[in-house]
């Protein structure tokens, strides 16, 4: 089961509210690549794993995604704290907040909200880790994009924070796709799925 | 090994050899040290200087330090520790690297609940009053609240 702890993995402290970041910082919360269509592929891929590793890692790592997924929440939250609609006009935000008004909603920055169709669970070993090794490619470069395109430290500073778990994560998805390649049959590595065939 | 490779060895980890074909190979992490001090460690989002590899190269400053950030940093090295060991579970000396830290855990969350109020419901056991209700919540903040 899941327990709340009341704090953050890492503090979410923005000085200067400004709703135009908030506008593209969203995509990690309900985007393709977003926090928590990390947590659902990881925490669900978890159950045809049949190596000890592989359910550790999948479950570990599927539980800080959804403790990054409330770090961006508290980053969107804090960004559109006590807006006008002068500022929502402005900042471009008047198409999501006519729907969410300064709620928090999971949605890409294009505006599509969040679906299970940008994650996959295979069932299969291989496919399943070599997602989860492009999964976090993907996130790390989505920070990188905000990165670029943001220039307010406060909220700098948790995106590198969180692009540097991607980092850490594919290494460890690496090793653990090599701990369950060492397990397989050497001469064949593709002869049978051990997730699936006895 | 040439001589940047040696004195950067901590950043260079093993491929089988020979490695099969048609396979995705990551290095193996060789060993979990060396390590960042835990404060540094949770500014940069790593434990591990050989895989701290930030965008632009630009990094964190470390955060003020307060009971919560005290708490944040060792449950992030025991967290950092724990995905280390999902795939070194044999490494002894990471083993007992996470164990100093699970100790340590258990006297900062205290030292934090004194001073700031519950995160766990198990927190709360002997407290005058249902103090869970209490700012503030983690993902409120505004200058005025200071800290």
């Amino acid at each position: 089961m899941f327990v709340y702890e009341k704090k953050l993995q890492y503090p979410v402290k923005i000085k200067n509210p400004n709703p135009a970041l908030a506008k593209f910082i969203i995509s990690q919360y309900g985007g393709p690549d977003g926090e928590l269509g990390a947590s659902m592929r990881y925490l669900s891929q978890r159950y045809s794993m049949p190596y000890a590793e592989l359910k550790g890692l999948l479950t570990d790592i599927g539980t800080e995604e959804l403790g990054h997924l409330e770090m961006v929440a508290a980053v969107i939250h804090q960004l559109t704290r006590e807006m006008t609609p002068e500022e929502i006009k402005r900042a471009g935000l008047d198409t999501y907040f006519v729907d969410h008004t300064a709620g928090v909603y999971p949605t890409a920055a294009s505006g599509f909200p969040w679906t299970a169709a940008s994650l996959q669970v295979k069932g299969d070993v291989i496919a399943d880790l070599n997602e989860d090794l492009a999964a976090e490619q993907k996130a790390r470069v989505t920070y990188d994009n905000i990165l670029r395109l943001s220039d307010d430290p406060d909220v700098n500073n948790v995106m590198r924070y969180l692009r540097e778990r991607e980092v850490v994560h594919y290494q460890r998805f690496g090793e653990g796709l090599r701990l369950a390649m060492e397990k397989m049959d050497q001469r064949n590595i593709y002869a049978i799925n051990p997730a699936f065939d006895r | 090994m040439n001589k940047t490779l040696r004195e950067n060895a901590y950043r260079y980890g093993n491929l089988p050899d020979p490695a099969p074909l048609a396979a995705a190979y990551v290095p193996m992490q060789k060993s979990s040290e060396p390590t960042y001090e835990s404060e540094k460690a949770l500014a940069r989002g790593t434990l591990f200087p050989g895989l701290d590899l930030p965008f632009m190269n630009l990094v964190n400053d470390e955060l003020a330090s307060t009971p919560l950030t005290e708490m944040m940093a060792i449950d992030f090295v025991t967290d950092e520790m724990e995905l280390y060991l999902d795939t070194h579970a044999d490494d002894d000396e990471a083993f007992a690297l996470y164990q100093t830290f699970l100790a340590l855990k258990q006297e900062a969350r205290e030292r934090y609940v004194r001073r700031c109020g519950a995160v766990r419901q198990e927190d709360m056991l002997g407290m005058q009053e249902f103090a869970w209700l209490k700012d503030p919540w983690p993902w409120d903040y505004s200058p005025r609240m200071g800290g």
